[in-house]
Parts: C-alpha cells; sequence; structure tokens
C-alpha cells in the first residue's frame, strides 16, 4: 500500500492537492483514502492530507505515521515542529521538498540518508500574495514518484476536482503539475509500496494516570498576563513586511492601530518595527501605510539571508 | 469640561495592551478592533468572554490579556458579567479591595451569540441596568466554526449554510436598534478601520455607568474571503457605503457620527469580497445588488442624509 503525506499551509491548496492524488490513484484503479487534517484551521497553519491507496481494500484508519513518501508544499514547515513533517519516517520513506535549494542542501541540513527530491517553487510565489501553485507542482511530483500515475490520470483528476474553478486556472494547475511530472522522470516509481501493519503489531499504548491534583493547581487557570507572546506566530507568514524607516513619517502610528496583533512597536527614534516574531504577515500595514513606506519581501529569501547560505 | 480627552488621532494611547501571539487568523478583523479597545480601557478590566472565535485568544497556558478572562457558554456571558460585578461591588463595600482596584466588567462576544443565543441574557443584563460594557465582534457568522450563517449574515452572502446562488436568504438582525429599544446607557457601532471614532466611543462608555453596547463590524478574511491584506480597505468601504453606519445612541437620541457625504454604490464593498462573489460571476445578478442598495437607501432615507 502506498502511504503518502502532504504537508502544507492552510491556504496553499494542501487538501485539495490530497485530493487530486487520490483521484488519479483511483482513476488507475486503486483502492484509495485521501482525507486532510485542518489542526488549527486558519490561514498560514500547518495542515496535512494523506492519501492511501492500494489494490486491496483499506483496513487502516486515520493519520499516516509511516509514510512511504512526505510531500512538503512549503519549505519553511520543515522548522516548525508542530507541522511534524519528520514523524514516523523510516530509512526508505521518500521526501518531496518544493524548494529552490537542492537537494544535497536538505540532506546536508536536516542530517538525514532518507532520499530527498527538490523541485524549485512555482514562479508565480513571488509575485502573488500566495503560493496556491506550489500544491500543483507537488502533486505532479507526487504523480511521478508514485511511477503508477499517467499523465492522462492527473490531468483528468485536475480537471475533475478543480471544476468549480474558471478554465484559466485549471488549465494552468495542469500546466504546472505536468511540467513538474516531467522534470521528475529520472525518479520514476522511487517511492516503494508500504508493507501492510497488521492488526497483531498494535501495541497498546503506555496510559499514564495523572495524579489528582487541588483546583489551585489542576484547574486551567493563568496567573500571569500576557503570555501568548511565547507562541511564534511570526512562524505562520510566508511574506513578510519591511518599514523603509527613510519614507516614513512617523504619522500617528496608522500601521500599529491596524495591525491586528499588536506586532508593531515603536524603536527609540519613535518609528515603527515590526516585530517578527509575532507578525502573522496579513500585510495590512503594507497597504495602509499613507507613504507606502512598508514594502513585502518574500519569506523564504529572508531566511536564507538570515543562515548566510 | 468633558470626561472625554481624545479628539485626535495623537490623543490615542499606543500602549498594545493586548500581546500578541493569539491564535487569530492573520488580518482578523475583530483582533484589529480589540486591541484598539483594549488599549482604551486600560488593565483594569475583566473580560467574560461568551464561545466564538474569540475564545481562542486564551488557549491555557497563554493569554494576551493583562487581566482576569472568564470563558462562558454562548447564552451566559451577560450573566456571568453580573456575577462579576456583583462580586467586585461586595470586595468593594467589605474593603477588601481598594475602590481605585475596581475594574470594568467587559463581554466579549461574537454575532452568533449576541444577535441570537445570548440575546436573552443580554436582554435581561440591560433591564437590570447592569454596568458593564458589552463587546459584539460582528463577522457575520459562525467565524470559528466554518462561517455558518448567523442572525447577523447579510442577505445575498454566502456561508457554508447558504451555497446557492442567490446566497442567505434573509436579513441582517439590526442588533443596534433592540439595544437602544431597551434605552442602555450607551450604545454605539464602531469599526476597527477608523481608530479615532473607536477610540472616542469607547472612551464615552467607560466612563458611563449603565450598560453599554459596543457593536464592532468585524471584516473576517476567512468567512468572507478576501485577502488578509485587505481588511481595512473593506472596513473603510462598509462606512462610505453607509452599509454599516457609525452612529452612537445616547440620552434617547441616535446620532450618527460619520455621515458618508456621497455614498458609494455597494457594488463597490460587495465585489471585492468572496462571498459575494455570485453577484456578478458567472452572471450579473442585478436584483440582488439593487436588493442590497435599496436596503442601505431605505436606511439612510429614514434618517433623512
Amino acid at each position: 500500500m502506498y502511504r503518502i503525506r502532504l504537508h502544507g499551509r492552510g491556504g496553499q491548496g494542501i487538501k485539495t492537492a490530497g485530493r487530486i492524488l487520490g483521484e488519479a490513484l483511483f482513476l488507475e484503479k486503486y483502492e484509495v483514502q485521501d482525507a486532510p487534517r485542518y489542526g488549527a484551521e486558519r490561514r498560514g497553519a500547518p495542515i496535512f492530507s494523506y492519501v492511501r491507496a492500494g489494490k486491496k481494500p483499506i483496513n487502516e484508519r486515520g493519520i499516516i505515521l509511516h509514510p512511504g513518501l512526505v510531500v512538503v508544499a512549503d519549505e519553511t514547515l520543515i522548522e516548525i515542529p508542530a507541522a511534524g513533517v519528520f514523524q514516523g519516517i523510516a530509512e526508505n520513506t521518500v521526501f518531496f521538498i518544493c524548494s529552490n535549494e537542492s537537494s544535497d542542501f536538505w540532506r546536508k541540513r536536516l542530517g538525514i540518508d532518507s532520499q530527498i527530491i527538490t523541485l524549485s517553487q512555482s514562479e508565480e510565489y513571488d509575485t502573488a500574495l500566495d503560493f496556491h501553485y506550489n500544491s500543483s507542482v507537488c502533486v505532479g511530483a507526487a504523480g511521478r514518484l508514485l511511477g503508477v500515475i499517467s499523465k492522462e490520470s492527473l490531468k483528468q483528476a485536475i480537471e475533475e476536482e478543480l471544476s468549480v474553478f474558471e478554465k484559466t486556472v485549471i488549465e494552468k494547475n495542469i500546466e504546472i503539475s505536468l511540467k513538474a511530472y516531467d522534470e521528475l522522470s529520472s525518479y520514476e516509481g522511487i517511492v516503494k509500496r508500504g508493507v501492510g501493519i497488521s492488526a497483531d503489531s498494535y501495541r497498546r499504548l503506555n496510559w499514564v494516570e495523572p495524579p489528582f491534583e487541588g483546583a489551585d493547581i489542576s484547574a486551567p487557570a493563568i496567573y500571569d498576563s500576557g503570555t501568548s507572546e511565547l507562541a511564534l506566530t511570526g512562524l505562520w507568514r510566508t511574506l513578510r513586511p519591511v518599514v523603509n524607516k527613510e519614507l516614513c513619517a512617523l504619522c500617528w502610528h496608522l500601521c500599529g492601530s491596524f495591525c491586528p496583533d499588536s506586532a508593531i512597536y515603536l524603536d527609540e527614534d519613535g518609528a515603527p518595527q515590526i516585530d517578527y516574531e509575532h507578525c502573522k504577515g496579513c500585510l495590512i500595514c503594507v497597504m495602509q501605510c499613507p507613504r507606502r513606506a512598508i514594502s513585502v519581501e518574500a519569506e523564504h529569501k529572508k531566511t536564507k539571508e538570515a543562515k548566510g547560505a | 469640561m468633558s470626561k472625554e480627552k481624545i479628539k485626535k488621532m495623537r490623543d490615542i494611547p499606543f500602549e498594545r495592551l493586548l500581546a500578541s501571539g493569539t491564535a487569530m487568523c492573520a488580518g482578523c478583523g475583530a483582533l484589529e478592533a480589540l486591541h484598539q479597545i483594549y488599549d482604551i480601557l486600560g488593565k483594569n478590566t475583566v473580560f467574560v468572554n461568551a464561545a466564538g472565535c474569540m475564545t481562542l485568544l486564551s488557549v491555557y497556558p497563554f493569554t494576551p490579556f493583562r487581566g482576569s478572562w472568564l470563558y462562558t457558554s454562548m447564552a451566559s456571558a451577560p450573566a456571568a458579567a453580573q456575577g462579576i460585578r456583583d462580586a467586585l461591588d461586595i470586595l468593594i463595600e467589605k474593603k477588601r479591595i481598594k475602590p481605585k482596584d475596581n475594574m470594568q466588567v467587559v463581554v466579549l462576544a461574537g454575532d452568533g451569540s449576541s444577535y441570537g443565543m445570548g440575546l436573552s441574557a443580554a436582554s435581561a443584563a440591560i433591564e437590570r441596568n447592569l454596568d458593564f460594557i458589552y463587546i459584539c465582534y460582528d463577522n457575520e457568522g459562525y467565524g470559528n466554526t466554518g462561517q455558518q450563517y448567523s442572525d447577523a449574515t447579510p442577505h445575498a452572502a454566502r456561508t457554508s449554510t447558504s451555497k446557492s446562488l442567490t446566497g442567505f436568504q434573509y436579513y441582517k438582525k439590526d442588533i443596534f436598534a433592540i439595544w437602544a429599544a431597551h434605552k442602555p446607557a450607551y450604545a454605539a457601532t464602531i469599526i476597527g478601520s477608523d481608530p479615532l471614532d473607536l477610540a472616542k466611543k469607547v472612551e464615552k462608555a467607560k466612563n458611563m455607568k449603565g450598560a453599554k453596547l459596543i457593536l464592532a463590524l468585524s471584516p473576517c478574511p476567512t468567512g468572507w474571503t478576501f485577502h488578509s491584506n485587505e481588511t481595512v480597505k473593506i472596513g473603510k468601504l462598509a462606512v462610505e457605503t453607509g452599509i454599516w453606519p457609525l452612529k452612537e445612541y445616547a440620552d434617547g437620541k441616535i446620532v450618527h457620527t460619520k455621515i458618508p457625504r456621497e455614498r458609494k454604490p455597494v457594488e463597490e464593498y460587495l465585489k471585492i469580497q468572496g462571498r459575494f462573489k455570485h453577484l456578478f460571476e458567472p452572471q450579473r445578478n442585478d436584483k440582488l445588488i439593487a436588493e442590497i442598495q435599496n436596503e442601505v437607501d431605505k436606511y439612510w432615507g429614514h434618517y433623512n442624509h
């Protein structure tokens, strides 16, 4: 049975990518399961999509813990523990990462020997404010790596799953998917079928009984203030606002009033600065600055600069 | 001299009391209004939160607040506010806390609660003239669970439970009028995209005794389907088209605090939101657009503006 786990962020089309892949496998006469898991159910949060396909009826259920293929649509997820990109991977797990970096770069950085295949992100990435098309790259790539999906089935699956969209959108997705499919021809069929897991191998979970505590300890009361700052929501961001201090008119901080996340503060000159640990990248400030003193940069470029790569 | 100190943008405090790191969506219009409101109300505020999107502000062990927060069911936030108000009054009377440590009791509820399930509890609290502020962040649907329609959903909007080509068939409930009919101390509509109007009204409410409503239209990128960077743009259009009248009620009178000199056609507000896309594509639905425009015209005609 093939077990495929797709990782992306809410809004990037990962659920749809899973459905397309499932549909394509179905057209190739496989028994298929595909299901998304939303987690926090909001834009920018890590989301998952699971696809199982086999020639016999599938009795497994739930999330995929031991994938044969891991597909990552957004490389910035790799450093986020909650995204669980490496959960349950084995030596023979194949990774596909939508990234402009080489597979050697990722092997070295992650310190794993697994087969890692990369393809550069869709060129739409830098211009569009969202990058939906990365999921199309993933669909095409996964199709080729499995080696059991024909071009025709892939195309038909995209047409069916995206039928609610305009024709131009469907065509664009097909074009991007098939391009990825063609580029990975040398890796065709690299993903191996995983063995079936028998019920005998099920191990009972090791439950831990928590001790019974008094209400002052066990009740979910918070005694500190502003603790939410410990949550680094800056990791949601795919595009970042950058303040150009020379252009900033030091108006009464419209950007800071509009920023829903209190992520704009004043530096010693009284000029607004972005708190990148918490800025979610909504980009309201970019749109509202009267002097257009805030510009947009792609997050992956910034990450690279910071790491000196 | 009036107690109100905020006259212009520069009078608005830049405190950023509401901490970062919450789980609200990027570009959340409700959070945008709330953090502005909190800066005016100050630290001595107890929030009573009816179930809704904002429940996710405080997920143990994280809180963005500087003081207390209590979570209640959807229908009972005003009742819980009564309990807290009473407890505070008793503590002050028994000299167990100093009058200067008194706190403002603030209900924080979404439109699902405010327009529907929690309306009865709110009505009873106003009737008892409970000294509290009721903040309703109105994103016109049950946003936290996937934007099902609520009593606040506007006519013709697509929600996950009104998906037909004509969208939601009924009309948005006028909760402001319902509150005003109770003759509360104060009621006002605000929007996060107009920080000065918001600040003036919240300051006014803060300085009054009795039941006060702050009703904030909260553009919702996820539920209304628009890009997160357009929250303020859409908020401003809601005011400029006359769809969201900025007004206040006090002493038995309703006063508009911002009257659009020349109202823009509602179309400008509708066409940039995914939830109204079916009014323009694949075929333009002139009838429905006219129905929405008529409602707005009728409203402003009624006030002779």
